[in-house]
């Protein structure tokens, strides 16, 4: 008898125990029926933090502020997002979990490796559009990624804008030498054959190229390379800040005082504001707005609304506006559907995405934004102002 | 109450469950897993995929570092040899039956190359040497373009068996279950026969090992042969579930990712090392659903959990170091002697 009940309480604790960890759901979708849902893969957590939060808030944020303004032709968006940690396990796992859980019209992940691994899911799914953080050219593919939206220019079309911006400004003087120092990732490589190339066409020398470690990085050979090829502009791709400040100390030791450009997300406040305090006026393209402008709508909507959000929050990180874009875009591509009486099915909301060829960012990119082949090929040259302490623009909106 | 098993015929000595109690259990489990399609969800067959491949390569680091007792910190370069030789044969129109044993081989043959060291040095001069394999290898994966696809990674067609696609999760962990299941078995197998032997006289004294005479050469080049095979295939059957890979997914913290759930689950033993891969693979998806229980009731309490995971992994390590050293198959063994000698205490 005692065998007996001791065989039925392991057998009943064994099935408890395979079965417990997958009980815990989540009944969302029930209670919240006719929601838009915009799922997300954030890395809160890990390396890629220090975005992942500024992303993370800047779409939670962006659904607040749209629902208080009615929502989507009074369709209520609903954001439902999980910390990945930025690891491709967590971000297919979390993809699938709220695929299942949510069924989300839109979902927003963290990496290009993310984004390829979850795109043959969300094709076969037929009702989701995505989009990321990734500005990566392999993205960027209406043919291989028809669901996918890259909320800004590609690295490679960076790089043309910056070349571009190069040659304009030195029309009828010498051209001046260019050094490119990025990092052995896909951030840090993925624009600079794309750069070199237009630097050629635009007969533009480039006299160096220096590709370092992400992080841990002996600067002092790489400045005594710099110093034999004596740059005039020297670009660092794929950094957020660390090591550029150290390059500026040892080339400003070694006598060298190159112009000092970047890209993108390696324009950030940490970073204009390092190379401020020696001396640099850090100069780059952005895809965006800064959050200080004031000339732009949406962006005084963002500064409002985290006043009285996030009060504690004084900088706009150009994360933060991403991510609030890329919710724009989804709402606009909701709207758009739903206006055409459409479901949100994928055929549909890429339809409506390649419709939006004079769409107005509310002022967050400067030109009307075409997003008909999936990505938003526009940026602006700004240049640190040290008496205000901010980035300024240095040029109109250029178009590649 | 067992107090014994009592073989009576060399047969029955041979099979791998020794009592038809284990064998129901195995039985219902294989079952409920081979149904996981059926009544399982997207996630749950998501995890159980990553569980999955994660199991094989566990059971591979488990052969080299359990067994054989030689540091290996390049496991999770191995799993990226895999993964792009199966990448670049499927693209050339090789069935998968053929791609998974190629990468394999392909990966054994470059880990008896990386084992080359462990015949002069031992312990933390070993790990080391591994290390810099990892390094190497990881350089090879982001500069060899033609091949890998570079830094933009590549994607890896989907597998077909006679036309019929292996494509979408529910085909795929079939897949990966069948291949989890015979890895596991051959391990098991592997422990019983004369190399599984000798691989743990090399760990615990190879001079006496060698005075014995195992063959030291043989014996540790075939430990890294053999876990190097193992983490071939996890990386193809990985290649087969993403569907595209790049090489940020090869980095160090992947090799001591396996290394920590060897620990945890048990040096030396197959189901140490399915528990250590299922432990660590769920242990960040238990984290972020404490997490997000928490949330409604102590905010506070999931911003902490969240950060948590990154020190949790160091933690267990150190905590299973010192007070489990046998890891979670010593304790479940323990539980099931609690068990089979109820009401008797242990």
């Amino acid at each position: 008898m005692a065998n007996l009940v001791r065989r039925k309480l392991v057998q009943s604790l064994g099935a408890a125990a395979s079965l417990g960890p997958f009980a815990i759901g989540r009944s969302y979708g029930q209670a919240h029926k006719g929601d838009i849902v915009i799922g997300a893969s954030q890395p809160i957590t890990g390396i890629f933090s220090f975005a992942g939060v500024a992303m993370n808030n800047g779409l939670h944020d962006f659904v607040q502020w749209k629902n208080a303004k009615g929502g989507v032709m009074g369709r209520k968006l609903r954001y439902v997002s999980e910390d990945s940690g930025f690891k491709l396990d967590q971000g297919v796992a979390i993809f699938k979990k709220i695929m299942a859980a949510d069924k989300p019209s839109f979902f927003y992940g963290e990496s290009t490796q993310w984004v390829k691994a979850i795109t043959k899911d969300a094709v076969a799914s037929n009702s989701i559009m995505t989009s990321s953080t990734s500005l990566a050219s392999v993205v960027a593919d209406p043919a291989n990624l028809p669901q996918h939206i890259v909320p800004g220019p590609t690295y490679p079309r960076l790089h043309e804008i910056l070349m571009e911006y190069i040659a304009r400004t030195s029309r009828g003087s010498a051209k001046p030498n260019i050094a490119y120092v990025y990092a052995d990732t896909e951030f840090g490589r993925d624009g600079i054959p794309g750069g070199k190339a237009r630097a050629e066409k635009l007969g533009l020398p480039i006299v160096a190229e220096i590709v370092t470690k992400q992080a841990g990085i002996d600067v002092a050979p790489e400045v005594a390379k710099l110093r034999r090829a004596k740059p005039d502009i020297v670009i660092f791709q794929g950094y957020i800040l660390a090591p550029m400040p150290e390059f500026v100390r040892q080339m400003q030791e070694a006598g060298l005082n190159p112009q000092i450009m970047g890209t993108a997300w390696g324009l950030d406040r940490p970073a204009y504001e390092a190379l401020g305090k020696l001396g640099v006026r850090l100069t780059g393209v952005s895809m965006y707005r800064y959050g200080h402008e004031t000339d732009s709508p949406m962006i005084n909507e963002m500064r409002e609304y985290l006043a009285k959000a996030r009060p504690e929050q004084k900088n706009i990180p150009p994360f933060y506006i991403t991510s609030w874009l890329s919710g724009m875009i989804f709402a606009e591509i909701a709207e758009r559907c739903i206006k055409a009486n459409k479901p949100l099915q994928l055929p549909h909301m890429k339809a409506a995405l390649e419709s939006m060829k004079e769409w107005d960012s509310g002022g967050i990119t400067g030109l009307l934004v075409d997003l008909s082949q999936h990505d938003i090929p526009v940026g602006r040259i700004y240049t640190y102002d040290p008496g205000k302490g901010t980035m300024e623009p240095a040029s109109s909106w250029i178009k590649v | 109450m067992r107090t014994g098993v009592f073989h009576e015929t060399f047969v029955a000595e041979e099979r791998l469950w020794d009592s038809t109690t284990t064998q129901r259990w195995m039985l219902a489990f294989t079952l409920a897993l081979f149904t996981l399609p059926v009544w399982g969800t997207d996630y749950m067959l998501a995890m159980a995929c990553i569980v999955g491949i994660h199991v094989i390569a566990t059971l591979g680091l488990n052969i080299t570092t359990g067994n054989a007792g030689l540091i290996s910190l390049s496991h999770g370069a191995f799993l990226g040899v895999g993964c792009y030789t199966v990448a670049w044969l499927a693209k050339h129109g090789v069935p998968f039956y053929l791609t998974l044993p190629a990468a394999g081989f392909v990966t054994a043959a470059l880990g008896v190359i990386v084992g080359l060291p462990s015949l002069r040095v031992k312990g933390l001069y070993l790990a080391i040497a591994t290390l810099a394999a990892h390094f190497i290898l990881t350089f090879v994966f982001r500069e060899w373009e033609a091949v890998t696809g570079g830094v933009p990674g590549t994607s890896i067609p989907r597998a077909s068996l006679f036309g019929f696609e292996v494509g979408g999760d529910r085909r795929v962990f079939y897949l990966i279950f069948a291949c989890a299941f015979a890895m596991a078995v051959a391990a098991r197998n592997l422990g019983r026969t004369y190399v599984g032997r000798a691989f743990v006289a090399v760990r615990d004294r190879d001079i006496s090992a060698e005075i014995l005479g195992v063959n030291l050469l043989r014996t540790k080049l075939l430990a890294f042969a053999i876990g190097a095979f193992y983490a071939g295939v996890a990386g193809g059957l990985l290649g087969y579930f993403y569907g595209a890979i790049t090489p940020e997914y090869f980095v160090l913290t992947l090799s001591v990712f396996y290394l920590a759930a060897v620990i945890v689950g048990g040096l030396g033993s197959v189901l140490g090392s399915i528990l250590g891969a299922l432990f660590m693979t769920l242990l960040p998806e238990l984290l972020r659903l404490a997490a997000h229980a928490s949330s409604q009731w102590f905010p506070a309490v999931a911003g902490l959990l969240l950060p948590m995971q990154q020190v949790v992994f160091g933690l267990l390590i150190i905590v299973f170091l010192v007070l489990e050293p046998h890891g979670l198959a010593a304790i479940w063994a323990r539980i099931r002697r609690t068990f089979h000698l109820w009401p008797f205490r242990t």
